[in-house]
């Protein structure tokens, strides 16, 4: 008796705490046609414009009440993203966003028959653990849109800018294959352009900084990529760049604001709009998802920060848009 | 907020936590029985996926890639045990420093990627989350159980064997095994070395369940496991003092800590809150043996 | 047999809680020697004995038991020739293991440890019989954890254990002080007779002078890290307790502490 009072009593806590902060998660509609879930893997500017992006052209296409999204942000823990995936599966929703590699990686594990759609992902074969087939398309229940703005353009910017940079400073999370997966490419890239180039990784948000002023005393610049630890953490990375000079090149435009001085940027909110497009195609259009191909970000765009670039003293060439 | 979605989210919480159950059975050996708390097991957690996956993709036996990520796992608790024993490290800081050498180690045995995927279209593999509803031999849940009730079998057996006392009784009373002639220190890497190969175990089956391995995938693991032992002897402690039967407590805790986590989503519940709402879940549950105390003992007074 | 040659140990040395716990004590036993020790408060009785097994390495002097030099070794190494019981009841037994289990932990002291049975249905038999010699009744309870059962029980318990595999050299430390006086009783009267039918060779420490005079075919009465008496035999049993306490006087220099006196 005892025991199943107690049992009671935590259950009622939990219940009691959920209640407090409960909403937030899905949107109320009255008549219901298509359910989306939307997975995604944390919470930062990028990922959530792809997010909104997506539900955007989805609404645009088949009407706000015909559309209910459950939305769920996995705080970057692992297990949470299983047991979001696990939720929406049993759910048996029409369609699942994946908003980052491990969401995308536990939703292809869970369903064969329910439609998958990465979005933020910078390696499809990757992250599934497969080739893509010759059209570009993966053969599975999986498709998407890749944010992988072109490389060698990025390597052309840096040039551009610092003609007589010596080294470059290649700064990213260890953890994050994306990343590895770009400054790799970027190497090359750099290679054929004649510049040096030196890794500088750290492991998560506590070493950033330390790392970041390593890469400060021995660059002329600095590159990041798409990196999702580094995005959540600008505002460090800016603390030690801008009293030390040294200007970083992002990958993104939201690093770019926080502490680059530019970018060659696709939008994410561009490239969420493009995975929703791809959504309705399915849903309403019942195409097959496992027959269409990855697609890629829409043309990128050079953009600099403003404030950056004054504080540096760096000069921008005029097809530079400010962000 | 229907309770049939609820209803059929259950299959794939009860799979996930019978296999973090085998990762908590691991953390209740060092933590209860060998009475050293090991955070090893944050970085071993993502160890036995790596070693199991890269195998796999690299073509080997599955049964082989299993063995050697337990067997890595062993190897990173025989680390932790050295820096512990022959160093003199207390034993917290010796977990905590092996699992900040096994972040290196882990992306090494990856080839520096941090997160590595694995289909379970093209490589054979023993569990996959895509099978929580099937009715059959392929469902977790099914071999879950089975693995569940083989790894309790063995350890029941081991520790009933000499070399298992002299573990239990280093854990219980190191000054009287010490007198008894037993090695302590040889225990406790005996002790460790197990630990840490059956969350190698959870971790090669995990990461072939979720169709992936990532560097950070073991982080807050020991929160998951002590969750689990904790829960398990606050429901538990009184009804199983059977060693076999405190094993399986032990995994239907984390069965029962993953169902709570599926409770609260469904409910609607902001994911961002999800971790304060673990937190004081284990809180909870910690307070309930302190809190029984104290009202026993009030009301012997009045 | 045993032969202390010349053990030293210091306490903190170069510091201010420096203590000085044995100074060059040689003592050397035969076979079947039963000793009981006695001295005040900090005399180094008890660390005579925890030099013995080994907690610690001395600083000088040889340890050798049955010809067997252990002054290098570390204290599980030694167990193979020791039995000991401690002060403490809770010291000599596992809480969370079984009667049966710690029993069979004892009997395979010193042993290398394998992957056998830890408890062989043979050995609960004899375990059964040895129990009920205590005359405690817990051969009825083989199962039951040690942590359940009393200070005496366990310290009954820690005394068989100490015993089963009989060895050279029996260490009793004060291991009735922590017992009420009837349990005390009881425990002496077991222990006596334990060695006594098994001729073991004991070092029993105790405060209680009665006790010391009464147990045993010798006495040793240590101060401030010396042996500064030494009484066998005949001359041991016309003991007194006032001849012991003059004796300390004339030989220290120094007046008993109070607890001796006591008791």
């Amino acid at each position: 008796m005892k025991k199943t009072l107690i049992i009671c009593l935590a259950l009622i806590m939990c219940l009691t705490c959920s209640t407090v902060f409960a909403g937030g998660s899905s949107e109320k509609a009255a008549k219901t046609t298509y359910n989306v879930g939307i997975c995604q893997f944390v919470q930062h500017v990028a990922l959530d414009a792809a997010t909104q992006g997506f539900e955007d052209a989805i609404i645009e296409a088949l009407g706000k009440d015909n559309v209910k999204f459950n939305y769920q942000n996995a705080s970057a823990d692992m297990a949470t993203v299983t047991t979001i995936i696990n939720s929406l599966v049993s759910d048996k929703v029409d369609l699942i966003l994946a908003n980052a590699t491990p969401p995308l990686q536990s939703a292809a594990s869970a369903t064969d028959t329910i439609p998958i759609l990465g979005t933020s992902i910078t390696d499809y074969a990757t992250a599934l653990g497969m080739p893509l087939d010759g059209t570009g398309a993966t053969g599975i229940n999986v498709s998407g849109a890749c944010d992988l703005a072109p490389l060698d353009k990025q390597a052309d910017m840096i040039k551009e800018l610092f003609p007589n940079a010596k080294t470059v400073g290649l700064l990213y999370c260890s953890a994050e294959a994306n990343s590895i997966y770009q400054i790799t490419e970027m190497e090359k890239y750099l290679d054929k352009l004649g510049i040096k180039h030196t890794r500088y990784a750290f492991t998560d948000s506590n070493d950033v900084a330390s790392v970041t002023q390593s890469a400060c005393s021995a660059c002329d610049v600095i590159y990041i990529p798409t990196d999702n630890t580094a995005a959540s953490c600008t505002e460090a990375i800016r603390n030690v760049v801008e009293p030390a000079k040294v200007p970083v090149v992002a990958g993104e435009e939201g690093i770019c604001s926080g502490c680059g001085v530019a970018t060659l940027t696709i939008s994410y909110y561009d490239l969420g709009y493009t995975t929703g497009k791809m959504a309705v195609q399915i849903l309403a259009n019942g195409a097959d998802v496992s027959k269409m191909p990855i697609e890629y970000a829409a043309n990128p765009i050079k953009k600099y920060n403003a404030e950056l670039c004054k504080s540096l003293g760096i000069s921008i060439p005029s097809d530079y848009t400010a962000i | 907020m229907n309770i049939g979605s609820l209803i059929s989210a259950l299959p794939g919480a009860v799979a996930q936590g019978l296999i973090w159950g085998i990762m908590a059975i691991g953390v209740y050996l060092t933590y209860k029985v060998l009475d050293i708390a090991d955070l090893t097991v944050d970085g071993t957690m993502a160890t036995g996926g790596a070693v199991c996956v890269m195998m796999l993709l690299n073509g080997a036996n599955l049964w082989l890639a299993i063995l050697c990520a337990v067997l890595a796992g062993m190897i990173a608790g025989l680390v932790t045990g050295i820096f512990h024993t022959a160093m003199g490290i207390p034993a917290i800081l010796a977990g905590i420093l092996t699992q900040l050498s096994l972040y290196s180690v882990n992306l090494a045995i990856m080839g520096f990627k941090a997160n590595q995927g694995i289909n379970f279209r093209t490589t054979r593999i023993l569990i996959s989350s895509r099978n929580v509803k099937v009715i059959g031999f392929e469902n977790p849940i099914f071999i879950m159980i089975i693995v569940t009730a083989l790894l309790i079998g063995v350890l029941y057996w081991f520790f009933g064997t000499e070399l298992g006392a002299s573990l239990r009784a280093t854990g219980s009373n190191e000054h009287m095994a010490r007198a008894q002639g037993i090695n302590v220190n040889v225990s406790k890497i005996i002790g460790l070395m197990i630990s840490n190969g059956i969350v190698a175990l959870s971790s090669a089956l995990y990461s072939q369940y979720q169709g992936a391995v990532d560097v950070n995938m073991g982080r807050g693991g020991i929160v998951i496991g002590l969750a689990a032992v904790i829960i398990s002897s606050v429901i538990f402690g009184k009804i199983f003092h059977n060693f076999a039967l405190k094993l399986m407590g032990v995994s239907l805790g984390a069965v029962i800590y993953y169902i709570v986590i599926q409770i609260v989503l469904w409910m609607g519940l902001n994911t961002n809150m999800l971790k304060l709402l673990s937190a004081l879940v284990v809180a909870v549950f910690l307070a309930i043996p302190y809190w029984k105390g104290k009202f026993t003992k009030g009301a012997r007074h009045a | 047999m045993l032969d202390l040659i010349n053990i030293s140990k210091t306490f903190n040395p170069n510091t201010i809680n420096q203590k000085v716990a044995l100074d060059g004590v040689s003592l050397h036993l035969d076979d079947g020697d039963f000793v009981t020790m006695i001295g005040s408060n900090g005399a180094g009785k008890s660390t005579l004995l925890n030099a013995i097994a080994g907690e610690w390495p001395v600083d000088s002097g040889r340890i050798i038991i049955d010809g067997n030099d252990v002054t290098g070794l570390s204290e599980h190494k030694r167990a193979l020739w020791l039995g000991r019981v401690f002060q403490d009841p809770r010291l000599g037994t596992a809480a969370t293991m079984q009667i049966i289990e710690n029993l069979a932990l004892a009997k395979r002291r010193g042993q290398k440890r394998g992957l056998k049975i830890g408890v062989t249905k043979a050995e609960k038999d004899e375990y059964r019989e040895q129990l009920a010699t205590l005359g405690l009744g817990l051969e009825d309870r083989l199962t039951e954890k040690v942590g359940l059962l009393s200070g005496g029980q366990r310290q009954a318990l820690t005394l068989l254990m100490a015993t089963l595999k009989k060895p050279k050299l029996l260490l009793l430390d004060e291991h009735t002080a922590a017992l009420d006086p009837r349990t005390a009783q009881k425990v002496l009267t077991l222990s006596d007779q334990i060695v006594t039918e098994n001729k073991l060779m004991t070092m029993m420490v105790t405060h209680n002078m009665k006790d010391a005079i009464r147990y045993g075919n010798r006495l040793i009465m240590m101060n401030a890290g010396h042996i500064i008496l030494d009484i066998k035999g005949e001359e041991k049993q016309k003991l007194t307790v006032t001849d012991l306490m003059e004796q300390f006087v004339k030989t220290s220099g120094e007046e008993l502490s109070d607890r001796a006196l006591l008791s």
